[in-house]
């Protein structure tokens, strides 16, 4: 008898957790009222990720340790060069830039101004394989809010969707749940980018079969919804599937951030 | 003391939940068939002291799992409770099975705990490649007999009962 009651208070407590697990995966889908639990649990395991991410920084650490003379002399020339290069390219775009301002002066439009940057490196954790998510070392305590747009060198690499106080986590462009407004360079076609689960292709659905797009054509952010700041590159086109019986062409897109391998990231700050 | 020794549990927990964490430098279509490891431990603790690591257990692990791997808060929980329930009803026959016959009933379970992640992932959209998830579920089956040798072992030593 007793072991009955206790088989049935087994199943009760098993309903009831199923039944709370099950509310809280749809309060945290819906709603935001559970993101204190996230952070708090977070913040507890964080020093499981540091201590995840030392042998990586562990190895970089010895490997720059073993750089040879030799190969440090030849980085020190190769990045003089690369730096007489761009200090070249910069005196041309300042002229530039000048010559930009005053123009828009002129057009009486509103003044661009040069977005606010926060250096971040990669926590290398690997996270659900379904998703695209990376960890960065920044966090609200330096000024990192839900919504900022992550970059590399290279272009956009995500945004911010959750921050604890010593790191965020970021949404890459690529994640299936992640669309990004673009706008085409050349012909200047706006529509939007979803990932697909793979780090090297962006899919672009429902072009119209008439809009100007060929293949290498550049894509960068249109700032349209407000979440990424205009004109940084995005991707580039790689492959145009027109669907003749529809009317539509869907474009594939190569992102130009090093998704998968980038470990220093710039977080922007929208202009207030 | 006896508190204590129990905290054996909760750092083999925790290190299961750095071997999921912890970067490997494989390919995407590897990552997928990385094993449970949580889900390993919390069945052997399970079994071998089902008095202490029950349903309440499994749902904080099922938390900590949940903020861990980004996943949706409740879904590794409502997963961790489904096969824990199951094995606080099967644990007394499976404890005296031969060791293949074990594995087979691990798979089982960690297959529905897969299952239950992968149905909520469809639910909201994203539906990993077919089949491939069963992987992870046979690659943890085969780790099975070395997880339970060496958590025995450590349980005979801190001497829990």
């Amino acid at each position: 008898m007793k072991t009955l009651l206790q088989a049935r208070g087994a199943s009760l407590k098993a309903l009831f957790l199923v039944v709370i697990s099950i509310t809280m995966m749809v309060v945290d889908h819906r709603f935001h009222h559970l993101e204190v639990v996230r952070t708090n649990i977070s913040l507890a395991l964080s020093p499981l990720r540091y201590l995840v991410s030392l042998p990586v920084t562990g190895g970089n650490w010895i490997g720059d340790w073993f750089t040879s003379h030799t190969e440090l002399l030849n980085e020190n020339a190769a990045l003089k060069a690369e730096g007489r290069i761009l200090n070249a390219r910069l005196q041309k775009l300042e002229i530039l830039a000048e010559e930009n301002e005053r123009l828009r002066s002129l057009l009486g439009s509103a003044r661009k101004i040069a977005d606010d940057v926060i250096v971040a490196e990669l926590l290398s954790v690997d996270q659900n394989p379904y998703r695209q998510l990376i960890e960065i070392n920044k966090g609200s305590s330096d000024g990192i809010e839900i919504g900022h747009a992550v970059i590399d060198d290279f272009g956009i690499m995500g945004q911010v969707i959750h921050v604890n106080p010593q790191s965020a986590t970021t949404i890459l462009i690529s994640d299936p749940e992640h669309a990004i407004p673009v706008q085409f360079v050349r012909s200047g076609t706006r529509s939007v980018a979803f990932g697909r689960g793979s780090t090297s292709q962006l899919e672009l659905r429902y072009l119209p079969a008439t809009a100007d797009i060929k293949i290498e054509d550049e894509l960068v952010t249109s700032g349209l919804g407000g979440r990424f700041p205009p004109d940084y590159p995005v991707a580039r086109v790689t492959e145009i599937n027109e669907d003749r019986v529809r009317g539509f062409v869907t474009v594939f897109a190569q992102p130009k951030a090093r998704l998968d391998s980038s470990r220093e990231v710039l977080v922007i700050k929208p202009r207030q | 003391m006896s508190k204590l020794r129990y905290l054996v549990v909760y750092l083999s927990l925790v290190v299961a939940l750095l071997l999921m964490i912890l970067p490997l430098p494989l390919p995407d279509w590897v990552q997928i068939y990385r094993p449970n490891w949580v889900a390993l431990v919390l069945i052997y603790w399970s079994m071998a002291l089902p008095k202490r690591v029950g349903l309440w257990f499994a749902f904080f692990t099922g938390l900590v799992l949940d903020t861990s791997q980004g996943t949706l808060l409740g879904q590794h929980t409502l997963a961790l409770v489904v096969i824990i329930f199951i094995n606080m009803n099967f644990y007394q026959r499976i404890r005296v099975l031969a060791m293949a016959q074990q594995c087979i009933y691990v798979f089982v379970l960690l297959l529905i705990n897969q299952l239950v992640v992968v149905w909520v992932e469809g639910m909201m959209g994203r539906t990993p490649p077919l089949l491939s998830f069963t992987g992870g579920p046979f690659i943890g089956m085969l780790f099975w007999p070395w997880v339970f040798v060496i958590l025995r072992d450590i349980r005979r030593k801190a001497i829990l009962k």
